[in-house]
């Protein structure tokens, strides 16, 4: 019989589970012995098995395209990405390091600055960013945290070391799938899962939910929280939906709230208006409230503002946080953890480029080609150029783009992301993958055990959005000290 | 909970007893035709009938044959009254209301609209057509057992059990529409000589052969069925008990307003048919006027527990 292995490469990039095509690495050795006590068939009845479970699970994602919108089933990988629970409290204490700091910088960024008095920060790039809210500034949610719910991608370069690549404080999705594929991957591996001691995931809608109540604007008496959606033709309304069951609280659409004279917000029911106090919103800040923000949304609630401000209702995230949801602001973490918590940061960033400073923009117009350059605001992986990867005329083309809006866009070297063994065609090959863990901040810190891994299918490509020919893996953290 | 909830639960429900009950109309009535002789006036054609879709299924064919009506009726998604556009309605439904109902009835329902999207072509052939029909009634079977055994009997269950009888109620109503046409004077004397098995399938359409037999204690004869299906208070399917089911859910709604009355009216509208005294043409304006009505209750509840704005 032929190895499910043969040929496995593991000279393009660190790979998570392989030395080589024969040798694994701690972590995998249970997985690699149980896959090898398969018959080929039996993977490939397993792969049928978990896209049959996909497909009757109703697990998708939207598409937008010329021909409207598409549903389309989750794609998935049946072989888990496997991290050490050693490293993992690393990473996990990094984390939450990183929201902490992120978050007293937004407090900051509302009321003193004081960072950019202290000239840690030019004050244009806040002066200048799409996301900075200028209705918030004074504005004090609880526990002075704004971002309460963050995913930050965490990359692994050839060197081992895993870099944060970027900090999702907007309405960060993905964790429904995370939670999705470990059930798809208990439904297909049972024997496995057995075997091996995997830190579970699945009190993820919990610490959500206690976060919600956490930060409610009274902590006396029965709270109600709500999921606020944009609707059906979301990409990510099978998530809004999922988390609103998993939580069981209302999942709502901008219409079914409304706020009333008294600054409160109310749900429309049966029994007439209820009032609602906390609101994990999955709507973007432009489209919030037609009242202060896009005048044309009619996703939102008109008056949400009001209420807020009045301190009435809770908004998870804040409104504004995103202002530190943008790769220059990235650029300035580290010296934000060092400024406010006087500690050094546990997990670094990747060197980055700001195009708006010349000596910056000078370096990066000489080296384009080997740069990956990304736009400050966009996320799906819109709008960015891999200089490697591209043509000598998209190189130009962007080398125009950055010139006309260099405040807009940095640059990255381009990492050699690590790969991890996926399943092609009955063999095993290597693709490029990354870590989405998921941190919720309120009244305490939470961070998933792992986190969504997302792999980019096609062969060599770096690119792991869904919406661009991306999947995902089953990702476990696991206890090695007994094994 | 949401009125936007409420009224999508609602429709799901109507939607999947529309499904339910498409598939076991087609069904019968293929037993049907093959009991009786050739050349009858029964035929394909009295399913488009009932449905009161002439226009729309000559809009799309040209003949009414077997192999189109069943198309028609059970897998052309441009026909909003056919079983799998309805498939499809309630799955929409069901799609955007998942945090009110168990994990499972959301497994239970798309993978049964899955089932059907993969096997549209099956429904042209009989024997593949009985075995889809089969899947599709089981299907549904287990989505109710599903939510009876699961599910709180909280307000979303009674929104949803108010749509699936509303709609169980309408189609039994129908169903009896066909039966009138039984009685008809002109009917042939061969039709006459059918007469029987022609009740008793139209019983087991509402899957109430045995329970008929059951209760009445006599061989099947056209009034003792009608008045068995309207008025029965024991049938899950009787006119009588749906209304009674509606009746216990609008009570338990919180705001019911003036429906507790619309229901009682509606019930003794029931009630004062007399099967025994009424000739074929009084028996279709009774059975008009009882669908006119079913018509109102909708529209009162969904004035009364849908409309946004009322709410406020």
């Amino acid at each position: 019989m032929k190895s499910i292995w043969k040929n496995y490469k593991t000279d393009i990039a660190y790979d998570e589970l392989m030395y080589s095509e024969f040798q694994s690495r701690p972590v995998s050795h249970r997985l690699c012995q149980y896959l090898d006590s398969l018959k080929k068939e039996d993977i490939d009845k397993r792969k049928i098995a978990a896209e049959l479970a996909i497909m009757e699970m109703g697990i998708s994602f939207t598409v937008y395209s010329d021909e409207g919108n598409i549903d389309r089933a989750w794609p998935f990988d049946i072989i888990p990405r496997i991290i050490d629970a050693r490293e993992w409290r690393i990473i996990e204490k990094g984390l939450k390091q990183r929201l902490t700091a992120l978050n007293c910088f937004i407090s900051d960024v509302y009321s003193g600055q004081e960072f950019i008095k202290a000239g840690k920060m030019p004050s244009e790039i806040i002066n200048s960013s799409k996301n900075f809210r200028k209705e918030c500034v004074g504005m004090q949610p609880r526990h002075n945290v704004w971002a309460n719910i963050c995913g930050t991608d965490l990359v692994r370069d050839k060197d081992g070391i895993m870099y944060v690549l970027e900090d999702n404080l907007r309405v960060p999705s993905g964790v429904s799938y995370m939670l999705e594929n470990r059930v798809i991957t208990k439904r297909v591996f049972p024997e496995l899962l057995q075997d091996i001691d995997i830190l579970p995931i699945d009190d993820y809608p919990t610490h959500l939910h206690d976060m919600l109540l956490s930060i409610a604007p009274h902590q006396d008496g029965p709270v109600t929280c709500v999921v606020l959606t944009p609707g059906i033709y979301n990409s990510a309304y099978f998530e809004h939906a999922y988390l609103a069951q998993q939580m069981g609280v209302q999942l709502v659409e901008g219409n079914d709230l409304v706020v009333n004279d008294d600054d409160c917000v109310y749900m429309r029911t049966i029994e007439g208006l209820e009032k609602v106090d906390v609101i994990y919103r999955r709507i973007d800040d432009d489209f919030l409230d037609p009242e202060v923000f896009r005048k044309d949304s009619t996703l939102g609630v008109p008056g949400l503002m009001r209420a807020w401000k009045a301190g009435n209702v809770a908004l998870a995230n804040a409104p504004g946080a995103g202002v530190a949801d943008d790769k220059v602001v990235y650029a300035y973490v580290p010296d934000m953890i060092r400024y406010y918590l006087n500690e050094e940061p546990i997990l670094p960033n990747v060197p980055t480029y700001l195009c708006s400073n010349p000596d910056h923009l000078e370096y990066v117009m000489e080296h384009l080609a080997e740069l990956v350059v990304k736009p400050a605001n966009e996320s799906g992986g819109y709008g960015m150029l891999v200089g490697p990867h591209a043509t000598a005329k998209e190189v130009e083309s962007f080398r125009q783009i950055i010139k006309n809006d260099p405040r807009n866009y940095i640059a990255q070297p381009t990492l050699s992301i690590s790969t991890a063994p996926t399943l092609c065609k009955g063999k095993l090959e290597p693709r490029h993958i990354d870590l989405r863990p998921f941190i919720l901040q309120g009244e305490n810190t939470f961070v998933t055990a792992g986190g969504l891994t997302r792999v980019a299918l096609k062969k060599g490509s770096l690119v792991v959005n869904s919406s661009q020919g991306g999947g995902s893996k089953d990702t476990w953290i696991i206890n090695m000290e007994d094994s | 909970m949401l009125s936007r909830s409420a009224e999508r639960l609602y429709w799901l429900a109507r939607y999947l007893e529309r499904t339910e009950n498409i598939a076991r109309l087609v069904s019968v009535h293929m037993n049907l035709l093959m009991d009786l002789p050739m050349g009858v006036e029964m035929g394909w054609k009295q399913l488009i009938l009932i449905n009161a879709s002439e226009q729309e299924f000559y809009e799309r064919n040209n003949v009414a044959n077997e192999r189109n009506i069943a198309k028609f009726l059970l897998a052309d998604p441009t026909y909003q009254g056919s079983l799998f556009s309805s498939l499809t309605a309630a799955r929409e439904n069901i799609r955007t209301s998942r945090e009110l109902l168990p994990d499972e009835a959301w497994e239970q329902v798309n993978e049964m609209y899955l089932f059907a999207k993969n096997n549209l072509d099956n429904v042209m052939n009989r024997r593949s057509r009985v075995l889809f029909l089969n899947e599709i009634l089981k299907g549904c079977q287990r989505f109710t057992g599903l939510l009876s055994g699961y599910m709180s009997h909280n307000h979303p269950y009674r929104f949803i059990r108010l749509g699936r009888n509303i709609e169980r109620a309408d189609m039994t109503s129908r169903i009896l529409d066909l039966a009138s046409l039984l009685l008809s004077e002109s009917r042939s004397e061969e039709l006459r000589q059918y007469e029987t098995i022609l009740w008793m399938n139209i019983l087991k359409a509402l899957n109430a052969l045995l329970m008929y037999r059951q209760q009445m204690h006599s061989r099947v004869k056209g009034d003792d069925v009608l008045n068995f299906l309207l008025l029965d208070t024991n049938l899950p399917r009787s006119v009588g008990c749906c209304i009674a089911a509606m009746s216990e859910c609008i009570n338990n709604l919180p705001n019911h307003n003036d429906l507790p009355l619309t229901i009682v009216e509606l019930e003794s509208y029931v009630q004062a048919i007399d099967t025994r005294q009424t000739t074929q043409a009084q028996l279709r304006s009774i059975l008009d006027g009882l669908q006119n009505k079913l018509g109102g209750l909708h529209g009162q509840i969904a004035e009364n527990w849908f409309l946004r704005d009322l709410a406020e």
